[in-house]
């Protein structure tokens, strides 16, 4: 495959600046493992730093150490004092497990090597899920948060999206700003088989544009950003049909929801 | 240089509360001013400093060596958290879109001697990055400082979001090549 399309997005998405769908597609080129735009990143990341480096250090206000080493010392373990964080508070007890386990390894030598070794494997393998499962519900967070910020714009939209053809029972709701764009959330929507994913339309006058693709949850809930329409342009229908995963430039599957006219 | 800051994250991810405290001193200073430089209030800057170097001292399990320098790491993520911050400030104006010579140039008011250190700063920035044809070095700068997509440069600049893409990519290539050469 011709990679050279992902050279020029991967400088755009190291300087923060790759948006809508290109960055969509980006995002699932890298999850997909590619060494290339993971070495085109890293070297990108390490120029910027380079930059930072060059310029003359400035000593921050003396307070802001004080503070985190206030937060630090009183937080029980590695827990957030001001937020609830079990899972991080998680991480942290798991960590010091492992540090325990090898200290104690050491002394009592290798009559308990093999058992403890095995402990260490479980905990790491522990400490990298909790580390996903507090990823996914971060990320959760953040989409609930914007959320919550959107719906206080008096400009915002809640448009209800209702089950058709083969999925009947599904419902969903879309948030939408007409210049910056929203977020749906659907419920009661069956796994997309293998291969296929969930599409998103906005239809105006002219012919459905593509605004992502998703996936949702073994409970059938799922939520997906859409990007703002180019122009504008105004939205009349919301619709989501079953597609390939990798996309498609129109609709083709059936359609699985959509908004009333 | 890497080596006892990826030590010193590998400690932090202990609970080692010493090793936070070196590792505050050693980058605090590389990362604030490039807060200041996007946020541009000194109090926001500060908020976000603390903000990051919390993330670092509770991520720093998960922190790999090898995906980069624990410098590369800081640096990625102040510039993101001090973008947040920015984006967060200005997400009712929809037609926000941060001034050019003020999202670069403008000085948030501050005391004499910052002033001072952020005038001979400027001129150190301006060397790195005046090494780069106008055309990449506004891109860049638009992109990386005041926190603008590639649809809102093209819309900016009116160029094409081909022309866009094309400048960054040879403006970080270019500014590789200069930083390479004078580390």
């Amino acid at each position: 495959m011709n990679h050279e399309p992902y050279d020029r997005l991967a400088a755009t998405y190291a300087v923060g600046a790759l948006d809508g769908q290109e960055r969509v597609d980006f995002e699932r080129h890298l999850a997909d493992g590619c060494d290339v735009c993971e070495a085109t990143l890293r070297d990108s990341a390490e120029t910027l730093a380079a930059l930072a480096r060059s310029r003359p250090p400035m000593i921050p206000p003396p307070a802001v150490k004080e503070e985190l080493l206030r937060r630090i010392g009183t937080a029980p373990a590695r827990r957030d004092a001001s937020r609830p964080r079990p899972l991080v508070w998680a991480v942290g007890t798991i960590a010091a497990t492992v540090a325990v386990a090898a200290l104690t390894g050491a002394y009592v030598a290798t009559r308990y090597e093999a058992r403890l070794g095995q402990m260490a494997r479980e905990s790491a393998a522990l400490h990298a899920r909790v580390q996903r499962e507090e990823a996914a519900l971060r990320e959760q967070l953040a989409v609930y948060r914007i959320a919550a910020d959107l719906l206080r714009d008096p400009q915002v939209q809640v448009v209800t999206l209702r089950g058709l053809g083969p999925s009947p029972e599904a419902t969903g709701r879309v948030i939408w700003h007409p210049a910056n764009g929203g977020y749906v959330f659907v419920a009661n929507l069956p796994a997309a088989p293998s291969g296929k994913a969930y599409a998103l339309w906005t239809i105006g006058d002219a012919a459905p544009q593509p605004a992502g693709v998703f996936q949702v949850d073994a409970s059938g809930r799922g939520s997906h950003r859409i990007p703002p329409v180019e122009g504008g342009k105004p939205v009349k229908v919301f619709a989501v049909t079953l597609e390939v995963e990798v996309g498609v430039p129109k609709p083709e599957g059936p359609t699985v929801l959509a908004s009333a006219k | 240089m890497a080596t006892i800051g990826a030590d010193l994250v590998r400690q932090m991810a202990a609970g080692d509360r010493d090793a936070f405290a070196v590792f505050y001193d050693r980058y605090a200073p590389v990362v604030f001013p490039l807060i200041l430089r996007i946020v541009r209030e000194r109090a926001d800057a500060s908020d976000v400093l603390q903000e990051v170097f919390w993330e670092a001292w509770r991520d720093a399990p998960a922190y790999d060596a090898t995906r980069g320098s624990p410098e590369a790491w800081m640096v990625t993520r102040a510039r993101t958290r001090a973008i947040d911050r920015i984006r967060s400030t200005h997400r009712r104006s929809e037609t926000f879109v941060a001034p050019l010579d003020e999202g670069i140039a403008a000085a948030p008011r501050e005391s004499a001697p910052d002033a001072l250190a952020r005038a001979a700063d400027r001129g150190t920035i301006m060397t790195a990055l005046d090494r780069l044809p106008d055309a990449q070095r506004e891109v860049i700068e638009l992109a990386y400082y005041a926190g603008l997509t590639q649809t809102e440069i093209a819309e900016r600049l009116k160029q094409p979001l081909g022309t866009v893409k094309t400048r960054i990519r040879l403006g970080l290539e270019r500014l590789r090549e200069v930083m390479k050469a004078s580390s």
